[in-house]
């Protein structure tokens, strides 16, 4: 087991580092000069386009930039923001939180409303039910989460009135007040979502409801919903749970669309503002930002899924 | 409208990642302006220039009329604004300011002129703005009795101090040199001299705006700059009460404002207002309807084709003197020949490509930089400007083909190479594709297209890598700040991305702002726009378009008006002055 997590946790730096790496590669190579971004089409004096290069190391080779931008990430120093002047970290930390809720709230919304359709599906398999439910599951894989949120805005704000279109309340505005912003939003990610969700464990149910022990529960006279939620259910949630730990990890990423859609200050609609002030130091700080939050969620699992799974922790 | 709706959806996540919003863009506004914000003086300012008077109307089905309110005033009540983009800061000296920045940043900062309805700039914090004879030397009284929000008093010392903070930050600096600013000195306690480098007949325009012309608190600017951004302090009508940056910024009104109305009443009439960044264009239209916010920004023509079909809500469209269109950087073959720009510019099918922007009806054909209800339009600058054309751009193409001396280095009889490029928003795509479809056609020519984001489109012209550019031109200010970097040497002057050098152009914007008489200007300015035509430096399409769209019971935001009682001119760019907007019973 130790020799497990050692490797895991090797892996995990391995990962961070290339992923620093190749997100420095990636907003250096960005096409034109930050600096004709930061002073836009007006006049300009050589002190300025100086002031700037020198402020954002540009003149630096790229090795050098990096290694200095990655030591001082690593004292949590991310920078500052050339175009709003505020602490990279400090943006994170404001919009973390709300990027982070409407990600608990989609899988939490997938999760309530995959297990159900998935149980079902295996539970009548090949029947109308299945039928039915897998088509709808279909239809939810293909359809682009922002579909469903001008759908959503369409249906409970512009024509039911029962949702703000827009904007989001904060939860010291209040729970009630804060649930109104979020619900509309969760609900459009959370759609997709589901979808993966409930194919994942209608098979891993399939699987599961041909095992001896479910056989023998029958033998028992255990009511079938008794046999499906408290026998079948809990072993066929493994890959589930896997793959809400990777879906956590992916929203956090992922909520740019949605949150530009619905105004949601969270770090989507940041890194949006980001990219079109081509505010470099915050993209990279981002970027980065959420792809080790990805590994890290991920690696989290590994380390649960080896606890969990004996296999796993002998190989 | 629900339809387009879904079809703009579909093509969301290819343009998210790269919509400038920022920046406060159109559908043709996806293309990119050039002009600082700013205009002409005139005799109100304390004699600058006798401008023409002129009503804020345009031609066609637009109505963009501004009159006077005939509703009764009711003091009190919210508006909660949704507004196209957020503003990154609110340091005038420091931040850029787009349409929706100006939305908050007039509410919390005065300016010391203000635009009029009858043309021209008037006085709003200043009380006088007097030029010497040669326009290098400008007087300006302040109005006696204007203290910021934190109380401080407004003098002439406040002016005198903020100009080094002006001098250093990002936006003041720029700004300085367009005015050609050269100091500030203290007259009395009320009176500064601007003293410029050179005659500068349009200087009041630039202090009608962000960064020179909103006084702010130099002392506070100093001791907390990244925290002014935040908590700013004005001599405007409203007060910052918070702001959430991304989500909401709610200002609240100021109890000690200096202005009253016509009747006496206490300006301003709100209580409050929240604006909020609602990014995408649907979801604001939405947001409105639906009773989530109160009134709206846009500067795209599709959602004002939108709105115009909603009911239960109430549009004030503006025609500015931006416009869409494009640029050939003639540093390059074979753009650096004339036949090869007349030629593409008469293939340039301008009513197709309104139609394709979604313009029809909305934004009006356009032939120079100014719009046709603008003082400086001439008839002259609109002859001169190429129509549709094709047999007869195809021959001016075919003798550049046949050319053995031609500049691309072809061999005579070649096709000729184009590059057209515009930012990638669906409806420039859509216009690129008409104009593609009638340059292909004429078998002379090989296009092809590019897009690029928005900050990577202006870079490439920053860069002079362009070709054929899709590009806005114009601006709401006084022709010179749009004119003068447009006809600048290259090599001093980042604003003439077509490289193209005229000495003549040169020398007649020079006399342009070395004189007040507005005649003089507008014959100057013509001969400026005619010779651009002349020589197919640049294509236009349409205007751009802009409006606020409301609930119908807020009212009075088409009517503001100076504290002379003039009127002001209505929502230019979209941005509303909220010192007179009411929200009636």
């Amino acid at each position: 087991m130790p020799k497990t997590i050692a490797f895991i946790l090797l892996r995990l730096v391995a990962t961070l580092l290339a992923i620093t790496f190749l997100t420095f590669a990636m907003v250096a190579l960005l096409p034109g000069d930050p600096v004709d971004t930061i002073l836009g089409t007006g006049p300009r004096t050589p002190e300025q386009v100086a002031t700037i290069r020198s402020d954002l190391n540009l003149d630096d080779p790229f090795l050098i930039r990096y290694v200095s931008w990655l030591g001082d990430a690593l004292t949590g120093d991310l920078g500052d923001s050339y175009i709003t002047d505020q602490p990279v970290s400090e943006t994170i930390s404001q919009r973390v939180p709300v990027t982070a809720q409407l990600a608990i709230m989609a899988i939490l919304i997938a999760v309530l409303v995959a297990i159900p359709i998935g149980v079902l599906g295996a539970y009548k398999q090949s029947k109308w039910q299945d039928s039915t439910s897998s088509a709808a599951v279909q239809v939810a894989l293909s359809i682009p989460n922002f579909i469903v949120g001008i759908f959503l805005i369409w249906l409970l704000a512009v024509q039911f009135n029962l949702l703000p279109a827009s904007n989001w309340n904060r939860i010291s505005d209040g729970i009630g007040a804060n649930l109104q912003t979020a619900l509309m939003p969760s609900l459009a990610l959370a759609l997709g979502t589901a979808a993966v969700f409930s194919r994942l464990v209608r098979s891993d149910m399939i699987g599961t409801l041909q095992e001896n022990f479910i056989l023998s529960a029958r033998a028992k006279g255990l009511s079938d919903r008794y046999i499906l939620f408290r026998h079948a259910l809990r072993p066929s949630s493994l890959s589930l749970m896997t793959i809400v730990g990777i879906s956590f990890g992916a929203l956090l990423g992922g909520t740019v669309v949605i949150e530009t859609l619905f105004a949601i200050p969270g770090l989507g609609f940041s890194l949006i503002n980001a990219i079109n002030g081509r505010d470099i130091i915050l993209i990279q700080g981002i970027t980065v930002f959420i792809a080790v939050m990805f590994i890290l969620i991920n690696t989290v699992v590994d380390l649960l899924y080896a606890v969990l799974d004996p296999r796993i922790r002998r190989s | 409208m629900r339809q387009r709706r879904v079809l703009t959806a579909l093509a969301i996540p290819l343009v998210f990642a790269f919509v400038a919003a920022s920046c406060g863009s159109d559908d043709s506004s996806s293309e990119v302006s050039s002009a600082p914000e700013a205009t002409d003086a005139n005799e109100d300012t304390g004699a600058t220039e006798d401008t023409a008077p002129t009503e804020a109307e345009a031609e066609g089905d637009v109505d963009t009329s501004v009159v006077a309110n005939v509703d009764e005033v009711v003091m009190g009540g919210s508006v909660v604004m949704g507004l196209e983009a957020e503003a990154t800061g609110l340091r005038p000296w420091e931040d850029s300011c787009a349409s929706g920045c100006y939305n908050i940043m007039r509410t919390i900062y005065d300016q010391l002129m203000e635009e009029q309805s009858i043309g021209g700039y008037g006085p709003y914090l200043a009380e006088s703005l007097v030029p010497n004879a040669d326009f290098t030397v400008w007087t300006m009284k302040l109005r006696p009795d204007i203290a910021f929000h934190n109380g401080t008093p407004l003098t002439a010392q406040t002016i005198v101090d903020m100009f080094p903070i002006q001098q250093a930050g990002a936006a003041g600096s720029s700004a300085i040199s367009s005015a050609k600013v050269t100091s500030v000195t203290l007259v009395d306690d009320l009176t500064v001299d601007y003293t410029l480098g050179a005659p500068f007949s349009a200087f009041a325009s630039f202090l009608a705006g962000a960064p020179l012309g909103m006084p702010f608190d130099p002392a506070a600017a100093t001791a907390d700059s990244a925290g002014y951004s935040v908590n700013p302090i004005g001599t405007g009508p409203f007060t910052m009460q918070s702001r959430d940056i991304d989500n909401e910024t709610v200002v609240v009104r100021n109890p000690d404002y200096w202005r009253t109305d016509d009747a006496g009443n206490q300006l301003p009439y709100l209580d409050s207002i929240s604006f909020r960044p609602i990014p995408d264009e649907g979801t604001r239209l939405d947001s409105l309807i639906s009773g989530t916010v109160t009134a709206m920004q846009s500067l795209r023509q599709g959602t004002i084709r939108d709105a115009r079909a909603e009911s239960g809500i109430e549009l004030i469209e503006y025609q500015g003197n931006s416009t869409g269109g494009g640029m050939y950087n003639t540093a390059i073959a074979p753009y650096d020949d004339v036949r090869v720009r007349q030629g593409l510019t008469k293939m340039n099918n301008q009513e197709a490509v309104i139609e394709a922007l979604g313009g029809t009806g909305i934004s009006l054909p356009t032939t120079q930089m100014f719009s046709s209800d603008n003082p400086y339009w001439t008839q002259a600058a609109a002859d001169a400007y190429s129509g549709f054309d094709f047999e007869g751009g195809k021959a001016l193409l075919q003798e550049y083909i046949d050319d053995p001396a031609r500049s691309d280095g072809k061999a005579p009889g070649e096709k000729i190479d184009v590059e057209l490029s515009c930012p990638p928003d669906p409806t420039l795509i859509a216009a690129m594709q008409v104009i593609e479809q009638v340059w292909t056609g004429s078998e002379q020519i090989n296009v092809s297209l590019t897009q690029f984001d928005q900050a990577t489109h202006i870079n490439n012209a920053v860069s002079d890598t362009h070709k054929a550019h899709c590009w806005r031109w114009g601006g709401n200010g006084d022709p010179a700040s749009v004119i003068d970097p447009f006809v600048a040497d290259p090599e001093t002057s980042v604003a003439n991305f077509p490289n193209f050098v005229d000495p003549e152009m040169q020398a007649w914007a020079a006399e342009a702002s070395a004189t007040d008489d507005f005649e003089t200007r507008k014959a100057l300015y013509s001969q400026i726009m005619v010779r651009i035509n002349e020589q197919a430096i640049v294509w236009y399409s349409g205007g751009t378009a802009v409006m606020v769209a409301h609930e119908p019971n807020v009212k009075g935001i088409n009517n503001w008006t100076l504290p002379s009682g003039e009127l002001g001119t209505g929502i230019p760019d979209a941005a509303v002055r909220w010192q007179e907007v009411f929200i009636s019973g």
